[in-house]
């Protein structure tokens, strides 16, 4: 049994974990959803997508969506070489196709998963340092059929949103590649030690004290999200009880 | 009459110094024209391209290198086939060689990209269509590279601008190759020359109907269907004129767009 010392070490690192990949990637997916919802409204388009590269075999998968099937569109993978998507992404070349229908290349199997009617796209490359990391795709007029073909000027403002949404999921990737990084590094230490902390973790999982302790550290996380105002009275406050605590040496947690 | 007008010191006695064309190559069909299409393959299959692909072959990477086999695939995306159909409605009688470097696993490197290139150029077809290309700085000198082996090979190299902000290789390239953008022209002939543009040449490249996969038709828009329009023109030209050298077809686009600018002022 590991060093009863040791668990809230290590229960630390494991909050701060889940706090980097919250903390690092929500307000990254959230500002490529606006960037998207913005963007669509200016090509008016009805939906618009993010995909990303999925493994290292030309494979894709949604990232952020908007638009009444997004939803179901989250991290639905799309294979090597199918699709619009999947040939910008291996050719490097926006293109536009106002006239889907059912074919082979569209990869209807998107469709089929969401319910959605594609009759037409326009899918440009996202850029970052010389490589493709994915693609931006924007899907139909907003409005009913028939649709009027994007436009030359259309492409432009997608491939200059584009920019921006390349370097935002760049900075996405990143973060998450540090969240994984961080498990790694955290799972590799000592199998023996995740198995022992998961233990300790559940046979204190009705103990009033650990819970108030968790419910503690979620309640911080939560203030610290809000702003910089909330953190700095949150700090001070805390600052001010531990000063306290340290000048009454009777005083616990337990019992103040 | 396109009168393109070079040097001429003594009489001249081959196309190579002095040139002059007329407007024969305007009724021509291409035939005999080899056109390579590097890209995701061709659906042989297709109407408009029955009978009319020599060959097809396809990228494979053999350890680390990249060796092209002869290919049935056809094409997966349609991008290579919709490429086809626009150079065969305008030379419906050229020859196409199909190399497929973009499809799955993993192709669509720009390594492959590159060896279906060097494929094409040792292959002597005359005219190579370019409908994709590459921003990665690794690529800039081979490339370079390659397309003064095309240009010494009499072969001409067509290749689409990507229209992002970023540049991309080899459409920025201007000595040795021909570079072009879509425009909202629809007439194939009506194509423009912007001498001091990194990309030169504008044709027909928004909305355009052309073939695609399952025997089909679809409306597509993109740099990538205005170069296989310049590569028609040039498939019409070389039948008539086949001792031209890449740098008087470069110059009679040049003369043939001013001409049709004079026509549109008028």
């Amino acid at each position: 049994m590991t060093d009863a010392n040791e668990l809230p070490v290590k229960l630390q690192r494991l909050i701060e974990t889940i706090d980097i990949a919250n903390i690092l990637t929500e307000p990254l997916t959230q500002s490529i959803a606006n960037l998207l919802q913005v963007s669509a409204a200016e090509i008016n388009s009805d939906e618009a997508s993010v995909l990303i590269r999925d493994g290292d075999q030309g494979g894709l998968r949604f990232l952020s969506a908007t638009g009444e099937a997004a939803g179901k569109l989250l991290n639905l993978k799309v294979p090597a070489g199918k699709g619009i998507a999947g040939f910008v992404l291996s050719s490097g070349q926006p293109m536009a196709v106002s006239d889907v229908g059912e074919e082979k290349s569209f990869y209807p199997e998107v469709d089929k998963s969401t319910g959605y009617s594609t009759q037409m796209i326009l899918a440009t490359p996202l850029n970052y340092k010389d490589e493709i990391i994915g693609v931006l795709e924007y899907i139909n007029r907003r409005g009913d059929p028939p649709f009027e073909p994007f436009t030359p000027v259309e492409m432009d403002k997608a491939a200059l949103f584009a920019e921006a949404i390349a370097s935002l999921v760049n900075a996405y990737e990143s973060a998450k590649l540090f969240r994984d990084f961080g498990e790694k590094v955290f799972e590799g230490e000592n199998k023996d030690d995740i198995a022992d902390m998961r233990n300790w973790l559940n046979a204190r999982r009705d103990s009033a004290e650990h819970r108030e302790m968790l419910d503690l550290a979620v309640l911080m996380r939560e203030i610290a999200s809000r702003g910089e105002g909330e953190r700095k009275i949150c700090r001070e406050l805390l600052e001010s009880i531990l000063r306290f605590s340290e000048s009454k040496s009777e005083t616990s947690f337990v019992n103040f | 009459m396109t009168a393109v007008t070079g040097y001429k010191s003594t009489p001249y006695t081959s196309l190579s110094t002095y040139f002059q064309l007329d407007d024969s190559w305007k009724s021509a069909s291409g035939r005999g024209v080899s056109v390579a299409i590097i890209d995701s393959g061709i659906d042989a299959s297709h109407p408009d391209l029955h009978g009319r692909i020599i060959e097809s072959v396809e990228a494979r990477f053999d350890k680390k290198r990249i060796v092209f086999d002869m290919s049935e695939a056809g094409d997966s995306a349609g991008h290579g086939t919709a490429c086809a159909g626009i150079v065969a409605k305008i030379a419906p009688e050229a020859e196409f060689y199909s190399v497929k470097v973009l499809g799955a696993g993993g192709l669509g490197d720009g390594q492959a990209f590159l060896a279906g290139l060097e494929y094409a150029i040792k292959k002597r077809c005359r005219v190579i269509n370019l409908s994709l290309g590459t921003t990665k700085p690794q690529f800039f000198s081979p490339l370079h590279d390659l397309l003064d082996r095309a240009y010494q090979a009499g072969c001409i190299v067509v290749a689409a601008a990507n229209n992002l902000p970023h540049p991309s290789f080899p459409s920025v390239f201007s000595s040795s190759l021909i570079s072009v953008v879509k425009s909202e022209e629809t007439d194939p002939l009506n194509f423009g020359f912007h001498f001091g543009e990194v990309i030169e040449l504008t044709a027909p490249g928004v909305n355009v109907r052309t073939a695609w996969l399952d025997g089909g038709y679809r409306n597509l828009t993109g740099n990538s269907f205005a170069c296989p329009h310049i590569v028609g023109v040039i498939a019409l030209i070389l039948e008539k004129y086949p001792g031209l050298t890449p740098f008087q077809v470069k110059s009679a686009l040049y003369s043939i767009a001013k001409e049709n600018q004079r026509k549109l002022e008028a």
